[in-house]
């Protein structure tokens, strides 16, 4: 049961109380570059999901099952970089040959995704700076992605209108754009008294 | 001794990963790799490369594809040079390609014929008014006047006509590059080719009685111009009429017919249908 509690808590968390943009700020690029159409932000969340799921879950089997064992845990970012940059190329070429809808509506996002922060700082605090085991891992990533996802979208609905509102000429553009994060990044800290332990 | 073990065994190691890594990709590279027709590529290099979006896909790979696949016509297109497409109708096996030219056109002539649905003051244009309860205009496809499409418009041959309060193309200036085609909230803006004579004026797609409540001159889908013309050219979809242009002959038979007065002549068609309706009425008497 506490085991339970543990996985709501993680998924609680990853979506709203310790949100990867708005409270930890990885994944900035991604939020403010593709956030200008929702169309685009719906479908970079789900790659950035459906990534950081999977590549949290192999960077855990690759740090307990090779890296501990042999006793290099500290070269962990390297082989980290080398596993997300690898799986995304695979995804890529997976994805085409089995499911075109999903490459068509995905794969424009996947090679901006290999160079994203907010995949690699996933990895990095599950598996290594909470040290949770695979399927919390596994939930993590699901869940940061979500978080993601559900922050890329709100953004890109207020930037879509934002875009036709009269906006001060020292502020258009990307100005306002952070000034919108913050406001929303300080929304999102009234999630923190949501807690389960 | 043993620090150099420290230091070469673990990039051994990670060296290890990283080739493990690379042969697996190379190998499911290989293995999956998606059997797409050459010829996909040979048109997406004589595209322009431009991936202006104007053809209405994301980009120039997207709109190579859809052209093999004959989901589109090489028309739409307007970057890529005469050459270049003649080069790319071989390639689909299109014979002799007459690079054709088109204009963007509004399809819809209500203006301050159809009715207001509220009466919009405030700051921007068509798109700001789109999201206040759907545009101004009691019709939902309907040109509300406000002009997003003129300042789209980088040769200025978009303009909202005097008499009538829609857009209209200047077809001498356009050069069918897509902007305000892109730019109508509507989506009213499309293209026809230049030597068309004729255009259907609407874009509504409800029903005739619906249309009539909201505008005097939308097309209400009677089958008129379906039935009268000699060619079979014009068909009915969505309550709504729609040209064939490589069947129309420009008799403006239907343009004549129309009750609605929705089948607008454009071009040369405009003295045509003088014409047509001179001998209409000579004929009466």
């Amino acid at each position: 049961m506490d085991y339970f509690i543990g996985i709501v808590s993680i998924v609680i968390s990853g979506i709203l109380t310790n949100n990867i943009v708005l409270n930890q700020s990885i994944g900035i690029c991604p939020f403010l570059g593709v956030s200008k159409k929702t169309q685009s932000a719906v479908g970079m969340g789900l790659a950035v999901t459906f990534v950081i799921t999977v590549s949290t879950s192999v960077c855990w089997l690759l740090y307990s099952l090779v890296l501990e064992p042999l006793d290099i845990g500290y070269l962990s970012t390297i082989a980290f970089i080398l596993v997300i940059a690898s799986l995304v190329q695979l995804l890529d070429i997976v994805l085409k040959k089995t499911s075109p809808t999903l490459y068509n509506s995905l794969g424009v996002y996947l090679a901006l995704i290999t160079t994203n922060c907010a995949v690699l700082g996933t990895a990095n605090s599950a598996v290594i700076l909470d040290s949770l085991d695979f399927f919390q891992s596994l939930m993590t990533g699901l869940s940061i992605g979500l978080g993601f996802t559900v922050a890329l979208i709100l953004m890109a609905g207020i930037r879509e209108k934002q875009a036709l509102y009269d906006v001060p000429r020292p502020f258009a553009g990307f100005p306002i754009a952070l000034v919108t994060a913050g406001i929303m990044a300080m929304a999102f800290y009234g999630f923190s008294g949501l807690s389960f332990v | 001794m043993p620090i150099f073990l420290n230091i070469i065994v673990p990039i051994l190691i990670v060296a290890a990963l990283a080739g493990i890594f690379a042969f697996c990709l190379s190998f499911l590279g290989d293995k999956l790799a998606v059997d797409r027709d050459a010829r996909i590529d040979d048109i997406e290099r004589n595209l322009a490369g431009a991936n202006c979006g104007g053809c209405g896909y994301p980009g120039c790979a997207q709109f190579a594809e859809a052209l093999f696949r004959g989901e589109t016509e090489l028309s739409r297109c307007n970057p890529t040079p005469p050459e270049n497409k003649k080069n790319i109708a071989e390639i689909l096996g299109m014979g002799a390609f007459e690079s054709e030219q088109t204009v963007a056109v509004v399809h819809c002539a209500g203006g301050n014929r159809a009715a207001d649905k509220y009466s919009y003051q405030g700051f921007g244009d068509c798109r700001t008014a789109e999201i206040i309860a759907g545009g101004s205009k009691a019709c939902e496809y309907g040109c509300m006047g406000l002009c997003t499409c003129v300042h789209s418009c980088r040769n200025q041959s978009v303009s909202i006509c005097k008499d009538t309060g829609v857009s209209v193309v200047d077809r001498e200036n356009c050069t069918s590059c897509g902007a305000c085609v892109a730019a109508c909230p509507k989506k009213i803006i499309g293209r026809i080719p230049k030597t068309a004579r004729l255009y259907i004026a609407c874009s509504n797609l409800t029903k005739g009685k619906e249309v009539v409540n909201v505008c005097k001159v939308g097309c209400i889908a009677c089958g008129k111009c379906e039935k009268g013309c000699p060619k079979g050219a014009i068909t009915l979809a969505d309550n709504l009429a729609a040209i064939d242009y490589n069947k129309c002959i420009g008799c403006m038979k239907c343009a004549a017919d129309c009750p609605r007065g929705c089948i607008l002549p454009i071009g040369d068609g405009v003295r045509r249908l003088e014409k047509v309706k001179a001998a209409r009425a000579k004929k009466q008497q």
